[in-house]
């Protein structure tokens, strides 16, 4: 008996001493050559290299944001994608020498409000004066630096902070922001003026009404930190004679009873809401109408909202775009986001930061609102700071999620993020602006209508207004699945019609000449195939027709009006459409075609045909067939079976029109043969033209391979200037002290990262003067006075308009380089003539 | 014969009982499971809210949407809300959806999960459950089959030492069993792959797997060390000490004592006096320990980010996705029939005391 105890004891001893034996640390390999610390731009000139900068990523999965900081000081990990908030894992990748992180302010925390008039019992929040005076009662800089612990910045509008529309309005903003500073006392001399109105009584610190004390319920979030969040205003409540009921709930929870139940029925006061955005918004002018309008959702809440007509009059042209100018749009923000701090529906309390974890020699463009899986731009920043090429690894909370194709395919957040590296698009959005950058046009030209506004930012693009837009008989504006051909607008449209915009794209020279990352050639039918099956997949003849995809198309039919290829080499199209954008550069971005390889989608729509697989899983589930994935899965066999049959038939889809728009020779043959060949050697039939090409998918263990498409067209550096967000560092400087009759100069020191901010790229620099009860004096432009440093000069008059007292000088910078706005204050007296100064007293 | 076609009739009339009896409680715990899946039929409208909040902030994120008016946009989202609730089958009242489910899981077939899809990409629930599998079987089979042979030797070998250093040392030693697994697992990631970094911190093959066969399974051997040892640690002891107690009683029957007077080996006696008459509860014991390998382990498969059913099971129910809860159960309720079934057999074979009811005693 003992030998056999003896025998499995020694095993696990020596199993145990083998899995312990020290061995080298697993260090990426670099495959190319490049200097340790030189100079990357030059390592690229001098290797050629194209396309990515690093020669391998994989993407794992890790739910355990706990092990992050760790995993990446071990060098076991190189980026986690998802923005985490947790405080304890911000403090050690802070204090860490291996690891960093990027910073994103997508998300935000807000107090949504119940505005009802119960049906039982008092609710105080229908009172506007009471939910208004909710701004002054909370501390936001309490919020965000104690109980998000300096991971959030305080908000007090329903705009994001780091969006442009907060930039262009950041007079008003900071105008707004020194009107609702938090001032307990002013908000329970309002809140109690206001419930004596309404009919209740104060007795013994404690709110009665009909003989009852108001209670209010207050629906707290626990998942993070808006459960302290909730505390504390139930505190603040509690505090002012309000009997609190805390009901702590998750998400799920809560959102039976906030959304789903009528607010009347008196179940809920306060709820601790939150909002994200996963990618920079440029334009939030609707956000006054999701907010505070019962335009914003069907829900039974927002149903409830009533708001003071000119608000609602505001929100609805802004919506619609019914103003003339940019000048008209900003005053009618601006008088909007007045309006709605007095309706206060919500209160605005912090804009969130996420960190998103990366170790310290890494260095990619992270979007400023959506992190890195938000942004576009990452496949083409990702790399070492110290040398050229590497492995990466980086880890998601999932991937995988569900199955990849490019028509209907996973749009998690995180499968998304991995694909954008596999396809290159015409048009990249810039992280830290979200204006758009072209990535393969040369240049774009934009005419709209004279009654529509729209801005150029660059040069690529050109803008032009013209007073009416005639769309040409010969462009396509549809496709007749029956008849399988183009319908034009002349047989749309025989009277002829009218669009709002006309926009002209150059691709760059050759970019039809590209190639797939199975070695193919790339086509027009690249461009044209994805547009007909749009079509084809909304009309109820075609094979592929999907009703999951038809609302969708339906909106986008209401605003499309033709296109047509004007040249093809370069390759120019037009597009006409009546769908505007404040921007040219989004206009051009949301017409600009993309190509995906006809032959991969051939597959697909074979297998759809068949009934074998479905593309949408809503069209999966109502033919009880698998979803199509390219990757992995049922599909694989299924997609391998149809091309076997493809390359047999030489299956072109849409011969009769596609026909003439393929590469020459025998084109079917040759597509199918590389991608076939493209499946034997991976395993997978995802193909596209990116600066990664997938290599490997391995469902079960959650990991996805991507390699560097060496033939990329492009240089390595080619965006390599957009790996940090240069956010102006601003530093105010002036006089303590200004007798009257005096006049005062201050400077204002723009930098970023010790160096002065360059001159060009500051879009604006306003300062703003307040006086001691904080009323706004008067505001105007900084003048330029050297590198990077600019003056506010206010004469004798101005400063004498403020009396005697504390008063506060407030600058705003802009930059065109990154959204984000930055501040500076400086507090100043303005003192009677004779009062000794306390600069001559330091002399 | 006449005898042997009355034993016949009685097996057969057991048989037919027992399949029964164990039919009803399988239906009963497969229908009990739906009902609290879906919380009554409530989860039905949790579903519709978060359908509602999902299409809601998409289409509001979406620039191509952006330009239509609220009333337009809330159309749409109307619409599409209208197909995913068709989708799903929301539109139908649960209580007859609820028969679907039992129909459809007592005739084993799993049908298409509701939320849920395989890592591979597939709807179907067996799919969904199949790819996990042998990644559960490998750690919780290792784990458990190492536990049970070394625990029932570790056990018979004390027994015998009843007493002695190593037998108290183990005794003392069965308390550290209260604390769970996972655990275990903490402790063990956090002193083998990050203060001396020689194991992997989680995953169930290097990143990114290796492409050749026998360096992948060398891979998947070494995740398998940590989590081993943790379940290995939590149950090892107390095994030992339940098995070992049990052993002693058996070992201090009269017909033992007998046989040691009547100085037979002892390793004759081992076999043949305490380990044979006790086969049947050790059998029973392995056998439940087999099906048990069917639940895995929610929490450890998360520390260990193991890809295991645990995981799938946790993750279904915070999907909510009935089909896909129903199918883990039912599996695991059929599985347990049968295998109780086969006890009732197994009994007889191993034990001649064991008689089918209504024979002769």
């Amino acid at each position: 008996m003992r030998k056999p105890i003896a025998w499995v004891l020694a095993g696990l001893v020596v199993l145990a001493l083998l899995m312990l034996l020290p061995r080298p640390a697993e260090q990426p390999e670099s495959t190319s050559a490049g200097p340790e610390d030189g100079d990357l731009r030059e390592a690229i000139e001098e290797t050629g290299r194209r396309g990515a900068l690093v020669d391998e990523v994989v993407f794992t999965q890790e739910s355990d944001v706990g092990r992050i900081a760790g995993l990446i000081e071990r060098g076991r990990q190189q980026v986690f994608a998802q923005g985490i908030t947790n405080i304890t894992a911000y403090q050690r990748l802070r204090d860490s020498r291996k690891g960093d992180y990027e910073t994103a302010y997508g998300s935000n925390t807000e107090l949504t409000l119940n505005p009802a008039e119960f049906e039982e019992g008092l609710n105080p929040f229908s009172n506007r004066r009471i939910r208004e005076a909710m701004n002054w009662l909370v501390d936001r800089r309490h919020v965000a630096e104690e109980i998000y612990g300096g991971m959030a910045v305080p908000r007090y509008l329903p705009m994001n902070t780091a969006f442009p529309d907060y930039a262009r309005l950041a007079e008003t903003a900071r105008s707004l922001e020194l009107q609702y500073g938090h001032d307990p006392e002013k908000a329970r001399r309002i809140i109690t003026d206001a419930m004596k109105e309404m009919g209740a009584i104060r007795r013994d610190g404690q709110w009665y009404h009909n003989g009852k004390p108001v209670t209010l319920q207050i629906l707290i979030r626990t998942e993070d930190a808006r459960k302290q969040v909730g505390d504390y205003v139930s505190n603040l409540m509690s505090d002012l004679g309000f009997n609190v009921r805390r009901q702590y709930r998750t998400a799920q929870e809560a959102s039976r009873i906030w959304i789903a139940t009528d607010p009347a029925a008196g179940q809920w006061h306060i709820y601790t809401g939150s909002w994200v955005s996963t990618a920079i918004n440029r334009d939030v002018s609707s956000n006054l109408s999701f907010y505070y309008t019962n335009r914003g959702r069907p829900d039974p809440l927002w149903q409830a909202y009533d708001p003071d007509e000119t608000l609602d009059n505001i929100a609805r042209r802004l919506e619609r775009r019914d103003y003339t100018s940019m000048e008209e749009r900003r005053e009618l923000m601006a008088e909007g986001m007045e309006l709605a701090m007095e309706e206060s529906y919500r209160i605005w309390l912090v804009d969130q930061l996420s960190i998103i974890p990366r170790a310290a020699n890494v260095a990619l463009a992270a979007d400023l609102a959506g992190g890195i899986a938000g942004s576009r731009m990452w496949p083409y920043t990702l790399r070492y700071e110290d040398r050229l090429g590497g492995s990466m690894t980086f880890a998601a909370p999932s991937i995988l999620t569900e199955p990849w194709n490019p028509v209907a395919g996973s749009n998690w957040l995180f499968d998304t993020m991995i694909t954008r590296a596999l396809n290159d698009p015409p048009l990249l959005p810039n992280p830290y602006t979200g204006l758009y950058q072209p990535q393969s046009i040369q240049g774009a030209e934009v005419t709209v209508t004279e009654d529509t506004v729209a801005q150029r930012s660059q040069d690529w693009v050109e803008l032009e207004r013209k007073e009416t837009i005639e769309v040409p008989a010969d462009a396509w504006i549809g496709w007749n699945a029956e008849e399988r051909r183009f319908r034009t607008v002349g047989d749309a449209h025989p009277e002829g019609t009218t669009a709002r915009s006309r926009t002209r794209i150059r691709y760059e020279e050759g970019y039809l000449d590209g190639q797939w990352h199975d070695g193919t050639e790339m086509s027009l039918a690249d461009l044209v195939l994805p547009w007909i099956l749009s079509f084809a997949r909304a009309d109820e003849n075609s094979p592929f027709f999907d009703p999951a995809h038809v609302p969708r198309f339906k909106v986008f039919q209401r605003y499309f009006k033709g296109w047509r290829i004007l040249q093809r080499e370069p390759l120019v199209i037009e597009v006409y459409s009546d769908q505007v954008f404040p921007d040219a550069e989004t206009i051009v971005a949301q017409q600009a075609l993309s190509p995906l390889p006809w032959h991969m989608l051939a597959l697909g729509m074979r297998a759809e045909k068949a009934g074998d697989l479905a593309f949408s899983s809503h069209k999966a589930d109502a033919n009880r067939v698998p979803w199509l994935s390219l990757v992995s899965g049922p599909s694989l066999a299924t997609l391998e079976r149809h091309l076997g049959r493809a390359l047999e038939q030489g299956y072109l889809p849409y011969a009769s029109v596609l026909k003439g728009m393929t590469e020459g020779g025998n084109p079917a043959q040759r597509r199918y043969s590389a991608i076939q060949d493209w499946y034997r050697e991976r395993g997978h039939f995802w193909v596209g033209n990116g600066p990664f090409y997938l290599h490997s998918v391995h469902p079960v263990e959650k990991t996805v391979v991507l390699r560097r498409y060496e033939d990329f067209a492009d240089p390595a550096d080619k965006w390599l200037d957009f790996s940090e967000p240069e956010i102006p560092e601003v530093t105010l400087d002036g006089p303590m002290m200004v007798t009257q009759g005096k006049s005062a100069t201050f400077n204002v020191d723009v930098t970023f990262g010790g160096d002065p901010y360059p001159k060009k790229a500051i879009r604006n620099l306003e300062y703003l003067l307040f006086d001691a009860d904080g009323n706004l004096q008067t505001r105007g432009q900084a003048e330029p006075a050297g590198a990077g440093r600019w003056q506010v000069s206010l004469d004798a008059d101005t400063l004498s308009a403020l009396g005697d007292g504390a008063n506060s000088l407030e600058v705003a910078v802009t930059s065109s380089r990154v959204a984000l706005p930055a501040f500076a204050s400086h507090a100043f007296a303005t003192v009677p003539v004779g009062t000794r100064l306390m600069e001559v007293d330091d002399e | 014969m006449s005898s042997r076609l009355r034993d016949f009739r009685r097996l057969g009339w057991f048989t037919l009982r027992r399949v029964l009896a164990l039919f009803v409680t399988v239906l009963i715990g497969v229908y009990l499971t739906i009902i609290i899946a879906n919380m009554g039929g409530k989860v039905d409208e949790l579903r519709k809210i978060q359908i509602r909040a999902t299409v809601s902030e998409s289409v509001r994120a979406d620039p191509a949407f952006m330009e239509m008016d609220s009333k337009e946009r809330n159309e749409l989202i109307q619409e599409q809300v209208q197909l995913q609730i068709e989708q799903r089958n929301l539109d139908e009242p649960f209580i007859w959806r609820s028969f679907d489910y039992l129909a459809q899981a007592i005739q084993l077939d799993l049908g298409r999960a509701e939320e849920m899809h395989s890592d591979s990409g597939s709807r179907a629930v067996y799919d969904i459950i199949v790819e996990r599998l042998p990644a559960t079987l490998l750690l919780f089979g290792t784990a458990n089959l190492l536990v049970f042979f070394v625990s029932v030797y570790a056990a018979l070998y004390l027994s015998r030492r009843y007493g002695s250093r190593l037998d108290r040392a183990v005794i003392g030693l069965a308390p550290s069993s209260a604390a769970p697994a996972w655990f275990y697992g903490i402790f063990l990631i956090l002193l083998f792959a990050f203060v001396v970094p020689v194991l992997p911190a989680g995953g169930m093959v290097a990143i990114p797997p290796p492409a050749d066969p026998w360096v992948y399974a060398g891979s998947v051997l070494e995740h398998l060390v940590l989590p081993v040892i943790a379940m290995f640690l939590s149950s090892i002891f107390i095994s030992i000490y339940s098995w070992r107690t049990f052993f002693l009683i058996h070992s201090s029957e009269d017909y033992v004592e007998m046989a040691r007077a009547k100085g037979l080996p002892s390793n004759l006696i081992q076999s043949r006096y305490i380990l044979r008459p006790t086969l049947a509860p050790i059998i029973t014991n392995f056998l439940l320990m087999l099906i048990g390998l069917w639940s895995g382990a929610i929490i450890l498969e998360q520390v260990f980010n193991w890809p295991g059913l645990g995981t799938l099971l946790f993750q279904a129910i915070g999907h909510r996705d009935t089909p896909v809860i129903i199918g883990g159960v039912v599996i695991f309720a059929y599985l347990l029939a049968v295998t109780v079934f086969m006890l009732d057999f197994l009994y007889a074979i191993l034990d001649p005391r064991v008689r089918i009811e209504g024979g002769e005693q």
